[in-house]
């Protein structure tokens, strides 16, 4: 967090917002609006984190920022350009990656042809098989399993899986909903240490977690959204002494 | 023993057809959960347009498919992107059945329009004569049926398994939104793996053609049968319906040897309820076979 382009309060060198949701309402089909004017900023390098209690609008908010859901009003930035109602095939060519939540692995695929699968777009076979190689070595289970059915994999297992799919073409805006979800420590330690590398290498995290607290002491800017909007923000480590969370969201623990 | 033996050779046989017509079901509803009701009639259209080709231009039956599979594939694109994709996602399962069915009818009509309602069937002198081996004996037509939908079935499992659309196709469909992030149209894939499923008509229709007489309403029979097949195998598995279609074929052959032709027919039902109460998942699903 001493690296400087890490730091949200670094003035007037800030550095250049890589993804935006501005003012999105968004819903499913035609019931009331899940995300009711929801804005979230996340920087080049910097961890953005979303809490909040469940059903409020979360998942929706990176549906909406990887384009699986169109925002019925409101805009989604990506490196400065307006990429509201793009296909997600086409913010995967500009370098964002969506880790869904739960398992989202092919489960009747082997390790190998999912991972594959991250490269679906690309055709040069040399680019990927190099990145193969590179993610195999952040997620040794990939290797260890490289021939296995996905589906038979572990849950933890399987969420390696889809992080080393997700990584397979260098994204630059990465978005992890609940990474953590159903990890032990060693393989959470994983993730958390993971993130903090992709920070350290310039991408842009947009972060939901429920290990709020956890979540908040590595995230830059933390954001608690509730009924489809963001209700406090800020320095992550601020808010997480900040007693409001704790009341919003925490069930009136105190905040250590 | 003969007669045991007879009923499982032809079983094998038929259940390798069952298999071949059974797989475009298991691709519908594999890639949009919907339930093709208009698949045999489909089957049986491809019959009739093979029955054309064959008394009005003397085209082997055959040879019509490099006309009728493409056909087929591009009416199957346009029924999911026309139809079936416009069907609203909470209700989907029950409006499918209610299109398919209205489809079916359709087509029904056209037939009987077109064909009148009089028994068809298409002759070749190489399928009517039979092979014995072992005192067991192997009619012509039903090994041409059973080559057909082995070569077919195998071009299939190659096409999903090896190519490039095979995989978008299967992560479409174990995995619909995982598959879009990964850069996958799964709307387009959804249209193509339809534009599959009725392309495995065309072949069927040639096949019935050759070894069956058949009227328009022909194919009610076969709903029945083949949705059987695929409960069994594990809906949306093409694997399990084909292994439950041999399973299927067997029991038939070998009950109608034994029993009578009532039971055999009867056992479609009595393996589809036995499923229903004991594995609705089906026998072959999930784990065993690779759902596609
Ligand atoms: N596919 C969907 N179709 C219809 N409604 C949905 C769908 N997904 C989510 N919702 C609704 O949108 C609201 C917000 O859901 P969302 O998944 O964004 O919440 P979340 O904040 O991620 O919650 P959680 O912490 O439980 O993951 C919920 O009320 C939910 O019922
Ligand atoms: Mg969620």
């Amino acid at each position: 967090m001493s690296d400087p382009v890490s730091d949200p309060m670094s003035g007037p060198i800030a550095a250049e917002q890589v993804l935006a949701l501005e003012g999105v309402v968004a819903g499913y089909g035609r019931a009331a609006p899940v995300l009711r004017g929801l804005s979230v900023t996340v920087r080049a390098g910097e961890v953005v984190c979303l809490v909040g209690p469940n059903g409020a609008g979360k998942s929706t908010a990176l549906k909406v920022a990887s384009g699986l859901l169109a925002p019925r009003s409101g805009r989604v930035m990506l490196a400065g350009r307006d990429v509201t109602g793009l296909t997600p095939q086409r913010l995967l060519a500009l370098g964002l990656a969506h880790v869904l939540q739960g398992h989202s692995v092919f489960r009747e695929m082997t390790v190998a042809e999912n991972v594959r699968l991250g490269g679906y777009t690309v055709r040069d076979q040399a680019r990927l098989d190099a990145r193969i190689e590179v993610v195999k070595e952040l997620f040794p289970v990939v290797a260890e399993r490289w021939g296995s059915m996905a589906g038979l994999l572990s849950g933890g297992q399987q969420k390696q899986v889809e992080f080393a799919r997700a990584l397979m073409l260098e994204p630059s805006v990465v978005l992890l909903d609940e990474p953590s979800m159903g990890l032990d420590p060693r393989n959470t330690q994983v993730v958390f240490d993971q993130i903090d590398l992709m920070r350290r290498a310039g991408v842009a995290v947009l972060l939901v977690e429920q290990n709020a607290r956890r979540a908040l002491e590595m995230a830059d800017v933390g954001c608690v959204l509730d009924l489809g909007r963001v209700h406090i923000s800020g320095p992550a480590r601020e808010l997480a002494a900040d007693p409001r969370l704790g009341r919003l969201y925490l069930g009136g623990q105190p905040a250590t | 023993m003969t007669l045991l033996l007879q009923g499982l050779a032809l079983g094998v046989l038929t259940g390798g057809l069952y298999a071949l017509l059974a797989s475009g079901l298991s691709l519908y509803f594999g890639v949009m959960r919907v339930v093709m009701v208009a698949h045999p009639a489909f089957l049986f259209l491809a019959a009739y347009l093979t029955y054309t080709a064959h008394t009005a231009f003397g085209v082997d039956p055959f040879l019509a498919l490099p006309v009728t599979v493409p056909l087929f594939f591009a009416l199957g694109v346009a029924v999911q992107r026309l139809l079936v994709a416009r069907l609203a996602p909470d209700n989907l399962a029950m409006m499918s059945v209610l299109l398919t069915f209205g489809l079916a009818l359709t087509i029904e009509g056209l037939l009987g329009t077109f064909y009148t309602g009089s028994y068809r069937s298409v002759s070749m002198d190489y399928a009517t004569r039979s092979l014995t081996v072992g005192g067991v004996h192997l009619p012509y037509d039903k090994i041409i049926a059973f080559s057909v939908a082995a070569l077919t079935l195998a071009v299939l499992f190659a096409v999903l398994v090896k190519s490039r659309f095979g995989r978008a196709l299967r992560a479409t469909i174990q995995h619909r939104e995982a598959a879009r992030l990964v850069g996958i149209p799964t709307e387009r894939v959804a249209g193509y793996g339809f534009g599959v499923g009725l392309a495995t008509a065309a072949v069927g229709g040639a096949v019935l053609a050759l070894i069956t007489p058949f009227f328009p309403a022909s194919h009610w029979v076969w709903i029945g049968k083949l949705m059987a097949v695929i409960v069994v195998g594990g809906l949306g598995s093409v694997v399990g319906a084909a292994l439950a279609a041999v399973l299927l074929g067997v029991v038939e052959g070998v009950v109608l040897v034994t029993v009578d032709a009532t039971w055999a027919t009867m056992m479609f039902y009595v393996f589809l309820f036995l499923t229903l109460l004991v594995r609705p998942q089906g026998f072959f699903g999930g784990r065993l076979a690779h759902r596609f």
